[in-house]
């Protein structure tokens, strides 16, 4: 591995906030934001997947069975490939997304968060056997919950992380607001704040509203009823032009 | 409840994220949930299994009945420790009557085969509603995110039946071998009514085991799903950044108009004291920039700087690794030798002599061993070549060097003979001997003369199929160019004599004789 995850995130301190994020620092200082996937959409793909893999193997088995001696040696060759290679060959060759992964927006990736390869795909899959002992994925379920990057015993090996995907976000639709510039310097964390406002209005009810904004009415000093409108303004003039 | 108290990262999430900062929350807090879960549920499972020892399928049915109950102590710890209010385990338990009280008949009856459950129990127990307004809220709730809990559910029943099925497994396999043998099934279907009833109340405790390690998880789950509903409803984490910015727009505010105020009241330059001549050295300088300052402050320097080395002894700032290898142990320093040691010393000695002798006693057992071991040796090999004795006389045949196929050498060319017994030791002689009286014979001596030396001295693979001027050609590969004009010259005379009946010229006798010598003579006497 080229990279080294930052270690803050897999032992998160006890004073820092939770949360779901997984943080890779590349070398040239760029923080890329993984967000693992934990148990119940990863049990939910799996679910599918081996749905997938037994109407498959129904299928071609009453297709075969039609060819007696043969058909159960074909057969017997293709419940080999469907075992071991299924998840191997999707996870590689379709961008880390078995179709059970694909329908819940899931991928697997290195640790690192480039694309998996040959070697990973195939050493976390066959350490599904070990995930599955004593019985039904015993040890996987544990040590999935245990996980701060919810990693199970054969993504630890293979040093992989199964992660959501990033949809494209849809454009955000702002009130209409006269551009007005901030009174004062903003952070990013703020700026960002601003826009959700205006972003998320629709999702909020009015008196919600009135009442954040009425927070920021005494440092942008304007009497609380216009203070929203004011916030859009902000929000306008940070967006820019469009 | 403060928001900026939150002890985990507060933003909108999809559903399932927030189910990951679920399991996240079930994690740091696990040793207190496990441990009060652990407290409040086996007792009460303990009681049922007793009370109902002759029915362990009642006894397991109430105990899974009553789950919704158990839930409320959890999701009470995690409410309180999200704004870092983690009570202690004795807190927790205090608490728990209190906790048990409302609405405890609906959660365990009608509401207990709600599939998002974990979802809303903290409508119930953190906002306190109940009836109308519970089913409104719930409505308003669960617009979003209400399919992942049930999803979380659904998952969780599975979850739970894979654990029971791991730990059964596991015990079996723990299982003494003999008696997995002995076991048998008949045997055991028969006792299943009278005296295995401990096996099914074996399989009680798993279950209720099994749930210390999800149910904190679930509860957990199902909070996050709730709180996630409610930052997007209410926009949780802008009410944040807008708290923070207030804070420090403020903050700034006060700290300008203190400033002004110190400005208004700085003394004129008269006042100020005369600058220090000798300025002290760097360490003791109280003004320096390594001295402490800001003491009556509640963080003085010097607690900042140590917090700043310790910030930058940890990572990304500092990585330490530790690599571990194999190597050769230690060498041990040579010691002085003890009386023990030369007295030990002596002993192994005289045991090595003693163990000496004894092999030598031992030593004509050795040699019938040893000759014994050859014979067996030796008897294998032969057998091994008896055995095979067909398929090496097949194959060892052709192991050799392949062997050069005798090339055939014809006896006569072009109706002339040319074997070495029917030529005359000296050929030239021979020919200028009968140059005067047969012409033809001479020359014809001659021809077949060079023939015979070109098929047994220059081994030229001459067949009886070959013209003349085939094998002048076949010369010319030789690359020898005396041999090369030698032949054209005696070829052509030959061909003219042979076909066209026209005889040699006198002075060429003496050029084909004095040639011949010179390119066969030496071999001819040898």
């Amino acid at each position: 591995m080229p990279l080294t995850p930052s270690v803050a995130s897999s032992t998160p301190a006890r004073d820092e906030p939770l949360d779901t994020r997984f943080h890779v620092e590349t070398p040239e200082g760029i923080d890329l934001v993984l967000r693992p996937a934990s148990l119940v959409p990863r049990a939910l793909a799996f679910t599918i997947d081996l749905g997938i893999r037994g109407v498959i193997l129904l299928v071609m088995f009453v297709v075969l069975g039609l060819f007696g001696q043969l058909g159960m040696g074909l057969g017997t060759i293709l419940l080999f490939l469907v075992t071991w290679w299924y998840m191997v060959l999707f996870e590689v060759l379709n961008q880390g997304r078995s179709p059970g992964k694909q329908l819940l927006g899931l991928r697997v990736v290195h640790d690192d968060g480039t694309p998996i390869g040959w070697a990973a795909s195939l050493t976390r899959n066959l350490l599904r056997f070990v995930d599955i002992l004593p019985f039904g994925y015993t040890l996987g379920i544990l040590s999935c919950l245990n996980h701060p990057a919810f990693k199970r015993l054969g993504d630890m090996a293979a040093g992989t992380l199964v992660v959501y995907r990033e949809e494209m976000p849809a454009r955000p639709q702002l009130p209409e607001a006269s551009p007005l510039r901030a009174p004062f310097p903003l952070s990013l964390a703020e700026q960002r704040a601003m826009l959700g406002f205006a972003e998320r209005q629709a999702g909020l009810s009015a008196a919600r509203r009135t009442e954040l904004a009425s927070l920021l009415a005494e440092p942008l000093d304007v009497p609380a009823e216009q203070a929203e409108a004011q916030i859009n303004g902000i929000a306008r003039g940070l967006l820019g032009p469009v | 409840m403060r928001l900026t108290d939150a002890s985990v990262a507060i933003r909108p999430r999809s559903a399932w994220e927030a189910l990951d900062l679920g399991v996240l929350l079930a994690r740091r807090h696990a040793g207190l949930l496990m441990v009060s879960w652990a407290l409040f549920t086996l007792p009460i499972f303990l009681l049922l299994s007793l009370a109902l020892w002759r029915y362990p399928g009642w006894a397991i049915f109430l105990f899974w009945l009553f789950k919704p109950a158990y839930e409320r102590l959890p999701l009470h710890i995690l409410s309180r420790a999200l704004f870092g209010d983690t009570p202690t385990l004795k807190e927790a338990l205090k608490a728990l009557p209190r906790l048990l009280k409302p609405q405890l008949l609906a959660s365990v009856t009608w509401r207990r085969f709600s599939p998002t459950r974990s979802f809303d129990l903290p409508v119930l127990q953190l906002e306190g509603l109940s009836g109308q307004a519970r089913s409104q809220r719930l409505v308003v709730l669960g617009q979003r995110d209400a399919g992942a809990a049930s999803w979380l559910t659904v998952v969780g029943m599975h979850l739970e039946g894979a654990l029971c099925f791991g730990l059964i497994a596991l015990l079996y396999m723990l299982l003494p071998q003999q008696l997995v043998v002995d076991m048998d099934w008949q045997k055991l279907v028969e006792a299943a009514s009278g005296d295995w009833l401990w096996l099914d109340h074996l399989s009680n405790l798993i279950y209720a085991l099994v749930l210390i390690a999800w149910e904190p998880v679930y509860v957990a789950c199902g909070f996050t799903l709730y709180l996630n509903r409610r930052t997007a409803l209410e926009a949780w984490d802008i009410e944040l950044a807008f708290r923070r910015l207030r804070q420090r727009l403020t903050g700034i505010a006060y700290a300008v108009l203190l400033a002004f105020g110190v400005l208004l009241v700085q003394p004129s330059e008269r006042a100020w004291a005369a600058p220090d001549q000798a300025p002290a050295t760097e360490e003791k300088d109280p003004q320096g920039p390594e001295a402490d300052r800001l003491l009556r402050q509640p963080l003085t320097s010097k607690a900042a700087q140590e917090s700043i080395h310790a910030l930058l002894d940890q990572p990304p700032f500092e990585n330490r690794e530790t690599v571990t290898r194999w190597r050769f142990g230690e060498e041990k320093k040579p010691e002085k030798l003890t009386k023990q040691d030369v007295e030990g010393f002596a002993k192994l000695l005289k045991g090595l002599l003693n163990l000496a002798e004894f092999w030598k006693s031992l030593d004509t057992v050795a040699l019938v061993l040893e000759v014994l071991l050859w014979t067996a040796i030796l008897s294998l090999l032969a057998w091994i070549v008896w055995r095979y004795r067909d398929w090496l006389a097949a194959f060892a045949g052709r192991v050799g060097l392949p062997v050069r196929l005798e090339r055939q050498i014809p006896n006569q060319l072009f109706g002339l003979e040319i074997a070495p017994e029917s030529l005359p030791d000296d050929v030239a002689s021979e020919a200028e001997r009968l140059w005067a009286e047969q012409p033809r014979a001479a020359l014809g001596l001659l021809y077949r003369a060079l023939l015979s030396q070109l098929l047994h001295t220059h081994r030229l693979p001459l067949k009886a199929s070959h013209t003349e001027s085939e094998v002048l050609r076949l010369v010319g590969q030789l690359e020898q160019s005396e041999l090369e004009s030698y032949s054209q010259l005696l070829t052509a005379q030959w061909l003219n004599l042979a076909y066209g009946h026209r005889l040699p010229e006198q002075t060429l006798r003496d050029r084909l004789c004095d040639g011949w010598r010179q390119l066969f003579g030496q071999e001819v006497k040898a």
